[in-house]
């Protein structure tokens, strides 16, 4: 159901841009606006490196939207710039329909964020660390603090002095200071870091859990494999700017179609297939061939191809339509952009 | 869609109370700044052992040696020992104290990594930053508060019984009269061993009494022409040296006064929490802890005292603008003067300044480095 709610948004992206203004968008208010998220040409500079180049981000409500990018891509920039962790040097935002940084107070009210590595005071216990940023938080947070500390298995070590506590139980702290303002907007960057298999495959539930609620998380992550699991949408971006963006499986079909075959004669795979109506590549690696065809191909062709490698007189053992991973499919578009002009 | 729903009627409600965008803070705000600073265990230790156990442990050695051999050692306590604990170790003791902690206070959310949880709240970060104001004052000024009192205690309840002045003892809080005629009965003590500052005709012999280690009425052995007067002419010159040192002798007192107690302890009160405010705007301004305790350090040990007493003509006006010469400007005039000098504040080498214009300048301090703090704060990336 929410994947359906995320693809139906995007088809609405078009129609929202053309006829609805930022500033209509913040009149409307927190709870009547269609996105969590929303950035037009947001720009962050660090002396003439742009971090963050004229971002259009769109994250609609109640999904979990995965955030990629390669190393240095401005990821955690455009995070902390949403935050008000660093302020903007063009572009508009708003959080929840709220306008930031002018209504950053009511917006952050129902955001919970983790960026970087999350850090507390080592000198106090968890659960005093959570006190502190209930405290800053309005006088009903003081009363999460218990079960935000359950929700991430941190109540039995609540009490500990948070020198004492691993990566791991860090990073869940962290999901528990955000738990405590009762987010309808959680942004995790790298929540998966220091977390065991055990530990990622929680995170992995407590997220869908969330969104299972109504919340909305945005997550930042390297682990490729963890956000297609666990997100519904992804946008991309690399060089600080946002290259695609959308519902993972409409990205994905928008993908290269690769058929695999197993065939009694992979030398002549290539010259039976010249001449078909649609382009095809073929790579042979020891015995076994793949042909890949462009973004929109029918299943059609790959009928096309099993009927003429039978005609040519191939014994055709196996003929596979590989299914498109998000990380192959990263590593398509990323590579693309990266290769030198 | 049902979930949805739940949770905008979860904000509406939660929200209720809720003023984060005012620059001012919440009770909850200060009270877990405040636990968050006392659980600094090393730091409360430091801060304690010097405000509270240099004092504690100099007064219980002068106990323990006045009980053993109290011909040997002075009562620990008393007027003199409470006046100079306060404005020599007190004062410069507890504003490091305090400025380190300030220094603290404005620099560990930052370098612990808990400043960018605060800021996501979207609590107000001038609210931030002025909840660890009350939160640094409460616990610099209790320590200050517990060193002072024990030292309060001592000075009173040890003080000596008899006055030792000019190395003679006698009563104390003695009327001009009552001393005229105590120097009649005594005018061997007085005549020989008060000071004499040369007016008058002065014509009595004196002697050293190797047995009191006192002077007193004699005839040298060296010098034998000399005649002795008579008993009358002795009571006269009694006399009038005792009204030579009957001003400096009104200063002297057995035991401090309940108002030079709470003088003095408001104005040490004053200089912790001068430097406190002050640290907490120069460790939120750099945002490193021990770089701003340096220089704190360097201000108030080397800087101040120098520049509090070298007269240098082009620099006066900056020199009257330092917080540390403006506080001991506002010292109880009893006290011996800070930052050097000798004998009361009248001899004091400092820079002058009255007292409006020191109070005028450590308002200064105060707003500034508080605005710069906060500023800082305000405008800093998390």
């Amino acid at each position: 159901m929410c994947r359906a709610v995320v693809r139906e948004a995007f088809r609405h992206i078009d129609a929202f841009m053309s006829t609805t203004t930022l500033d209509d968008a913040a009149k409307i208010g927190a709870s009547d606006s269609q996105w969590a998220v929303e950035t037009h040409g947001l720009t962050k500079r660090f002396g003439d490196n742009i971090a963050v180049n004229g971002v259009e981000l769109l994250v609609p409500r109640g999904c979990a939207f995965g955030y990629l990018g390669p190393n240095g891509a401005g990821k955690t920039t455009l995070i902390r710039v949403l935050l008000g962790l660093t302020h903007a040097d063009a572009g508009t935002m708003s959080l929840l329909g709220y306008s930031v940084p002018k209504h950053r107070d009511r917006a952050l009210a129902r955001v919970g964020a983790i960026v970087d590595e999350p850090r507390f005071h080592g000198h106090l216990t968890g659960r005093q660390n959570l006190q502190i940023l209930a405290a800053a938080r309005e006088p009903a947070a003081k009363g999460r603090i218990e079960s935000s500390l359950d929700r991430v298995g941190m109540l039995s070590r609540a009490d500990v002095k948070v020198t004492k506590y691993s990566m791991g139980m860090r990073q869940r702290l962290g999901v528990a200071a955000c738990l405590l303002g009762d987010p309808q907007l959680l942004i995790l960057d790298e929540p998966m870091n220091g977390l065991d298999p055990a530990g990622m495959h929680e995170m992995r539930d407590m997220i869908l859990s969330l969104v299972g609620e109504g919340r909305t998380v945005v997550l930042s992550s390297h682990l490729l494999d963890e956000v297609e699991r666990t997100c519904d949408a992804v946008a991309i971006v690399d060089r600080g700017n946002i290259i695609r963006q959308g519902p993972i499986s409409e990205l994905l079909s928008g993908a290269d179609v690769v058929v695999q075959i197993d065939c009694s004669t992979p030398d002549g795979v290539s010259s039976l297939l010249k001449g078909m109506n649609v382009d095809v590549r073929v790579e042979v690696h020891g015995g076994d061939v793949t042909v890949t065809m462009p973004t929109g191909t029918t299943r059609d062709a790959i009928a096309e191809i099993n009927r003429r490698l039978v005609e040519g007189g191939t014994s055709v053992y196996r003929l596979q339509p590989v299914q498109v991973s998000l990380e192959s499919w990263f590593l398509e578009v990323t590579s693309r952009l990266g290769a030198p002009e | 869609m049902t979930t949805a729903t739940t949770l905008k009627s979860a904000d509406v409600s939660s929200n209720q109370g809720d003023h984060r965008g005012s620059w001012l803070p919440t009770w909850g705000m200060i009270t877990t700044r405040f636990m968050e600073l006392r659980r600094r265990r090393g730091l409360l230790i430091a801060m304690t052992a010097v405000v509270v156990g240099v004092p504690t442990i100099f007064l219980v050695i002068r106990l323990i040696a006045h009980a053993v051999d109290p011909k040997v050692y002075a009562p620990a306590g008393g007027y003199d020992i409470f006046t100079n604990m306060t404005s020599g170790v007190m004062f410069i003791f507890g504003f490091i104290m305090a400025a380190t902690l300030g220094c603290t206070a404005g620099s560990v959310d930052l370098t612990e990594g808990m400043f960018r949880h605060l800021v996501v709240t979207g609590r107000s970060r001038v609210a931030l930053y002025f909840a660890r104001i009350p939160a640094g004052l409460a616990i610099i000024t209790s320590i200050v508060a517990v060193g002072f009192t024990i030292v309060c205690v001592v000075c009173c309840v040890a003080a000596p019984r008899t006055l030792n002045y000019d190395g003679v003892k006698m009563p104390a809080g003695l009327s001009s009269a009552a001393f005229d005629t105590y120097a009649e009965g005594h005018a061997s003590a007085v005549i020989c061993n008060f000071n004499y500052n040369g007016n008058g005709n002065m014509n009595v012999p004196c002697e050293y009494d190797r047995a009191t280690h006192m002077g007193k009425i004699g005839v040298p052995k060296n010098a034998p022409g000399v005649t002795m007067p008579s008993k009358q002419q002795i009571r006269i010159e009694a006399v009038a040296v005792a009204k030579q040192n009957y001003v400096e002798y009104s200063k002297e007192f057995l035991s401090p006064s309940n108002t030079l107690m709470i003088r003095t302890g408001l104005w040490l009160e004053l200089e912790a929490a001068i430097g406190f405010i002050v640290g907490l705007g120069l460790g939120s301004l750099l945002g490193q802890r021990t770089v701003s305790v340096i220089i704190m350090l360097v201000y108030e040990v080397i800087l101040t005292p120098l520049l509090a007493q070298a007269h240098i003509a082009h620099l006066i006006n900056v020199q009257r603008g330092m917080v540390g010469l403006a506080t001991a400007h506002l010292e109880p005039s009893a006290l011996p003067p800070v930052f050097g000098g000798n004998g009361p504040q009248a001899a004091s080498n400092l820079i002058p300044e009255s007292r409006p214009v020191a109070v005028v300048v450590i308002v200064a301090w105060i707003v500034v480095w508080t605005a710069l703090g906060a500023r800082r704060m305000a405008t800093r990336d998390a």
